[in-house]
């Protein structure tokens, strides 16, 4: 006889209520598992997209996601030279807000060398890759522009001609890739009365100069121009066969700069950038779970309490202890159980409206099933322990 | 041979200034379809001897011997399972009838049967047997809430006769009902008693409701006066 299912028959909204306020707190648990496997997710999707060989960055820096890295577009001529490198192109990324039809959104720009470079969108899903030095995007599905779109960015417009679903920055915010020319104008373009303003300040320094005259500081002001060829990294490609490790060596030794792979790259991320709100989700998760662990032994505490006479009436005619116990652990079971598979179908059917990317993993929704089975069973204790020592002598009114 | 037999049996609770002797020196032997009734005003003791009886609480000293095997000899015996005891032999009715709010009436009278392993047809049979006999029958599939009291007795009659107990223990069963239904419930043990050949010992303080019993004894600071 099901002592545990008739009880709940009888309760059956209250039952249910509780179901789904403990259902809603193992989503949020659900959805926190989610937000932190997308938060490093989105925080490598560039980097995993990307995956060159080397990425190369300005000396001691753990450039260009972790931290910031400057270095003269040029420098990959350099790069180019040294054995076992196959090819080496100049990068940036960078993050922007504009206005993308008439709402402002924030994105990054990727700027890679088109014409074969690396640092490119991987997959295209719809449409094609970047084939001309100017004017053309290829745009993160996220971003909610189309195919053949034209979306003024800065001076130009730049027309939609490939989409993608792979990269993301490390907000989780989409990723447009760009010619790199396109990239560096968009980075530097200034207002025009800036423009203006810095020129005639660099003109007062250089006719302040008593050694200069008034034609020579002129044509040193063309010269002196702000130099936008400015890149983030370059990545690298090794000849196949190529001793990674000696290529790196040999471009920190003899080139001055920092050199990673692609899983130091991710270290950097994992255990920089991304680190703190890692751990903070963390501590969320392990927080709604003992919390959701204490609300279920309230609510089993209570369902037990409101039997104790039952239970009493239960071991006067001689029920065993393994009835009783069966009774509140079944219940306790159904109502983890059943909470747990409310939160796996909302949590379904809800991630893809979260703002943040949520990436649900089966190995993770398994280890939560298993610590909320545990912590109901852990919940039921306390219940457990109030039913065993209900005296049967309560059925008849004495004691 | 005695159903239940108890001698000496004392009950005192507390010690020193403290100390109360619940249950002095009491000693009764029952009979199979014998019917007892044990009377007494508020404190007397009644409640404290069918703890005992039932042995739920342990007493102070005494013997207590259940169908032919001793339970208590100024101590638990050991070896005799006692709950086991109690779902197999006893039968329980109450004051406030104390029938699971969960279950239905038949599941009620079903519940100690499943305890001791009776399921299926079998069970099913018992149970409309007995819910006839209480004439209850038609009330079988609903919940206690919607009972009235007389039914519910009725139903905890039936439950306690689930088991064919060999003794069957009420505490004031007739309590929460008028007197022509207290009367009714009654009626019902003087007849099981009678056709089943079980004892029933009855905890009552209305003289009215012990008509036609054999034996009737009453309390008073623990002591025992026999009238029969």
């Amino acid at each position: 006889m099901d002592l545990a299912v008739y009880d709940l028959k009888l309760q059956k909204g209250r039952f249910i209520a509780t179901i789904i306020g403990v259902g809603l707190l193992f989503t949020i648990v659900l959805a926190m598992n989610g937000l932190y496997r997308g938060n490093i997710h989105d925080g490598l999707a560039v980097i995993n997209a990307t995956k060159p060989d080397l990425w190369v960055v300005e000396r001691f820096r753990g450039g260009p996601f972790n931290e910031q890295s400057s270095m003269p577009e040029y420098y990959h001529y350099s790069l180019k030279a040294v054995p076992g490198v196959e090819r080496a192109s100049p990068y940036i990324i960078y993050a922007v807000e504009r206005m993308i039809g008439n709402e402002s959104r924030h994105f990054s720009i990727v700027g890679y060398d088109v014409f074969g470079g690396l640092g490119g969108p991987q997959k295209i899903y719809a449409g094609r890759g970047l084939h001309q030095a100017h004017y053309e995007m290829v745009a993160h599905a996220k971003l909610g522009v189309r195919l053949g779109d034209k979306v003024p960015l800065g001076l130009h417009t730049y027309k939609v001609v490939g989409l993608t679903k792979e990269a993301v920055d490390n907000n989780g915010d989409p990723v447009v890739y760009l010619s790199l020319p396109d990239a560096q104008e968009i980075l530097y373009q200034k207002d025009n009365e800036e423009v203006r303003a810095q020129r005639e300040r660099l003109s007062r320094t250089l006719n302040a100069q008593k050694s200069l005259s008034s034609a020579a500081a002129a044509n040193l002001a063309e010269t002196l121009a702000p130099d936008t060829h400015i890149i983030n990294a370059i990545l690298v490609r090794l000849q196949p066969g190529a001793d990674r490790t000696a290529v790196a060596n040999h471009i920190r030794q003899w080139l001055y700069f920092s050199v990673y792979t692609t899983p130091d790259e991710i270290q950097l991320m994992l255990k920089g950038k991304l680190s703190g709100m890692t751990k903070q989700l963390l501590l969320f998760r392990t927080l709604l779970m003992i919390i959701s662990v204490v609300i279920i032994a309230l609510v089993i505490y209570t369902f037990t309490m409101e039997k104790i006479r039952s239970i009493a009436v239960m071991k006067l005619i001689g029920a065993p202890n393994l009835v009783i116990v069966r009774l509140v652990l079944e219940q306790s079971l159904l109502l983890t159980l059943s909470s747990f598979l409310f939160a796996l179908v909302s949590i379904n059917l809800t991630y893809p409206y979260f703002p943040k990317t949520l990436l649900l993993v089966p190995e993770d929704e398994v280890v939560t099933f298993i610590v909320v089975l545990l912590g109901g069973l852990l919940a039921s204790v306390l219940g457990l322990w109030q039913a065993i020592k209900a005296e049967p002598a309560m059925a008849l009114g004495g004691k | 041979m005695a159903v239940l037999e108890f001698e000496g049996l004392s009950k005192i609770f507390g010690s020193g200034r403290l100390e109360v002797r619940a249950l002095q020196d009491i000693s009764l032997s029952v009979e199979a379809g014998d019917l007892v009734a044990l009377m007494g005003p508020s404190g007397s003791g009644k409640t404290t001897l069918l703890l005992c009886v039932s042995l739920i609480l342990e007493p102070t000293r005494g013997t207590i011997v259940f169908d032919g095997v001793p339970i208590y000899q100024n101590g638990w015996t050991g070896g005799v399972d006692i709950r086991r005891l109690r779902r197999e032999k006893m039968g329980f009715i109450f004051q406030a009838h104390n029938l699971i709010p969960f279950l239905t009436a038949r599941q009620n009278v079903l519940f100690p049967l499943d305890l001791v392993g009776v399921r299926g047809p079998e069970a099913q049979a018992r149970v409309t047997e007995l819910l006839d006999a209480m004439e209850i029958s038609e009330r079988a599939d609903c919940l206690p809430a919607l009972l009235s009291g007389g039914e519910q007795q009725r139903v905890a009659i039936a439950r306690a006769l689930a088991n064919r107990p060999k003794l069957i223990l009420a505490d004031e069963p007739t309590a929460s009902l008028d007197t022509e239904r207290g009367k009714r419930v009654m009626g019902m043990l003087k007849k099981i008693a009678q056709e089943n050949q079980t004892a029933v010992i009855t905890v009552t303080h209305d003289a009215r409701m012990v008509e036609g019993f054999g034996y009737v004894y009453h309390l008073k600071d623990g002591r025992m006066d026999q009238n029969h």
